[in-house]
């Protein structure tokens, strides 16, 4: 948050004409997109250990079998609660973060298009968070439906679940609301010279991300009122002695569900194409078949969805397609793969911390792309269905991918946000720690699953006490490592050795941290017009180096 | 928000529909890329990609009919 320094030694000139408020009305009223950006991600970090609390206190029980630390109910309420805010409250607004923070930067725009709908989209968000952590002091506790929040199990639950349903209507309110904003700014707020073709791919995935929220998120608002109406105003949506179908909210549901797995993977894609081409001292390969690949994957994502329902009964040619139509949406996200690995290639390569992490997302990403590409083939995931096999999956894709992109971007713009350079060595330290223990806790749930361990029960059968051993010791491991990550970013945000000269966006004039408020005429891209911007979208503090491919 | 330094040829509907389909598998030669860049109508890619998701989707289902018809 340390947006507002002042670099006296380089002219902001703009910033004498602006009085804004101070104290905390400065981010209460706030319309700054670096502000708002600040917000996001300070937001979903607080976000991210209330999840991260809940997702230890699982662990912990699970060390050993036998009910220790928590009861049955309880329990079922914090992998509900888990789920749900670490994907609405950690993983998407940090990306909002991203984008609020990044996307004018990139493009050259003064601000977002719509500022002050984009504090009303943030302030939503502290609204909907008291309310999904206020639920477990409900009568009967928060919700324990599972993040996924079933039908009929949903339409039994405490008024947590209503505020739950409530909490998830806002969350998508502010959604809606910041995705129309990244799609104005970007499809009017370019710089001259800015074609769509010459922005950061990060831009591209977020423009392309919007969309999939703008079209997804009011059919999550629509399963979720329909809980609410059959809960309290006598409809049976589904209820099936009413004439509705439980299995209706599951394909509600999941239209929703598996686009909004790439809403969280996009950006992550997007921050990642950034960094490689960067620390590789090359141009992205392929930068037009990576637009290709995200418009690909987006609109295959909303044919693939009830791969997560193979169990329900659904008849062979169901399954049959939607199997073919998922092992197909590995095409095109194998493409990016080829894309960034053939970056690498001969590059000039230097491991600094946000590259560790972005090479350390493409090897355990890849593991979590292959684990759902065996998820998808419709014999074995009948068998897998609901076991450990599938936690450990979506963890190798949602942690290693979308959080370790997370993180790669937080290391790789935060010189450019702050003015300073962060701590080298706590950067590495953090990820060093991050990946081991990521894996020692996560790998083994291949194997509980594989051996038949279901999700979501707090006691199990002896034969699996090992591994689960083996997994809460990597969980608080990597629990503990987060603190690093936070020691890292108060250091750099405190102070510390300045960013070197230059920028990794549109406006390389800025030095120092970028100034607050910028011209509200977009600068024309000179030294740009004949290149991609990712030539010089580079490294806040390497100058020209990603200009001159050997 | 264009260069404005050129005046491209407006390109066919069918060239349009290669580089859609082209696009489904997430790859492009260089020269291809340029050319469409500079020639594509953005209503033509949008109504190319409808129509060629709903081609995909009617042939994966082909193909169920025919696997579930053995």
């Amino acid at each position: 948050m340390s947006s507002i320094a002042h670099d006296p030694t380089h002219g902001h000139e703009h910033d004498h004409h602006a009085h804004h408020p101070s104290g905390v009305m400065r981010w209460i009223t706030t319309t700054n997109h670096k502000d708002i950006g600040s917000l996001y991600l300070w937001f979903s970090f607080i976000m991210f250990l209330a999840g991260g609390v809940m997702a230890l206190t699982i662990r912990a029980e699970l060390f050993q079998p036998g009910l220790q630390i928590v009861q049955p109910e309880f329990f079922n309420q914090l992998t509900t609660m888990h789920g749900l805010v670490m994907v609405f409250g950690a993983i998407m607004p940090a990306f909002v973060g991203f984008a609020n923070w990044q996307i004018p930067l990139m493009i050259g725009a003064p601000d977002m298009a719509f500022a002050r709908m984009n504090n009303w989209s943030f302030w939503l968000l502290p609204v909907a968070a008291i309310l999904l952590m206020g639920s477990f002091l409900a009568p009967g506790g928060a919700s324990a439906a599972g993040w996924t929040l079933y039908a009929p199990l949903s339409v039994q639950m405490g008024m947590g679940m209503d505020m739950l349903i409530f909490a998830v209507h806002i969350m998508g309110a502010s959604s809606i609301m910041g995705a129309i904003n990244i799609v104005t700014t970007i499809l009017n707020m370019r710089a001259p010279g800015m074609t769509l073709m010459k922005m950061p791919l990060f831009c591209w995935t977020w423009l392309i991300t919007a969309y999939l929220l703008i079209a997804v998120m009011p059919v999550l608002a629509g399963a979720v009122t329909m809980l609410l109406t059959d809960r309290h105003f006598g409809t049976s949506f589904f209820n099936a002695a009413g004439g509705g179908d439980p299995v209706l909210y599951q394909h509600v549901f999941w239209f929703f569900g598996h686009p909004e797995v790439y809403i969280m993977i996009l950006p992550a894609f997007g921050i990642v194409s950034q960094i490689i081409p960067t620390f590789s001292r090359k141009p992205l390969f392929g930068y037009a078949s990576m637009v290709y690949a995200t418009s690909s994957i987006a609109i295959l994502s909303f044919i693939v969805w009830a791969h997560h329902m193979f169990t329900t009964g659904m008849p062979a040619a169901g399954q049959l397609f939607f199997m073919y139509a998922t092992m197909l949406i590995a095409v095109p996200t194998g493409v990016k793969v080829f894309n960034w690995v053939a970056t690498m290639w001969k590059g000039s390569m230097t491991f600094e911390t946000p590259m560790l992490f972005a090479v350390g997302f493409i090897f355990v990403f890849t593991m979590g792309g292959f684990t759902g590409l065996i998820c998808a083939i419709t014999p074995i995931d009948i068998q897998i269905q609901d076991t450990y096999y599938v936690v450990a999956h979506f963890h190798y894709v949602l942690v290693a991918g979308s959080l370790f992109a997370i993180f790669a971007g937080t290391y790789y713009w935060l010189p450019k946000w702050t003015g300073h350079m962060y701590d080298e060595g706590l950067g590495r330290l953090h990820f060093w720690a991050s990946i081991i223990f990521f894996n020692i806790t996560f790998f083994p749930m291949h194997f509980l699953g594989l051996a038949g361990m279901p999700r979501r029960i707090p006691d199990y059968a002896l034969q699996f006490a090992d591994f689960n051993a083996i997994a809460t010791v990597g969980a608080f491991g990597f629990g503990l490592s987060q603190l690093i990550f936070l020691a890292a970013v108060l250091k750099c945000v405190k102070g510390g050795q300045r960013r070197p000269q230059r920028s990794g966006t549109v406006r390389t004039d800025s030095s120092g941290p970028c100034p607050r408020q910028r011209p509200t005429i977009p600068s024309k891209l000179h030294r740009l017009s004949s290149k991609r911007c990712w030539l010089t979208g580079g490294p806040p503090w390497t100058g020209d180096q990603t200009s001159a491919p050997r | 928000m264009s260069d404005g330094d050129d005046t491209p040829q407006r390109a066919g509907f069918l060239s349009t529909v290669r580089a859609v389909l082209w696009s489904f598998a997430g790859v492009r030669k260089r020269r291809d890329y340029n050319q469409d860049a500079s020639s594509l109508n953005p209503v033509h890619v949008i109504i190319a990609g409808i129509f060629a998701a709903v081609v995909f989707v009617l042939s994966i289902v082909l193909v169920v009919r025919f696997v579930v018809s053995q």
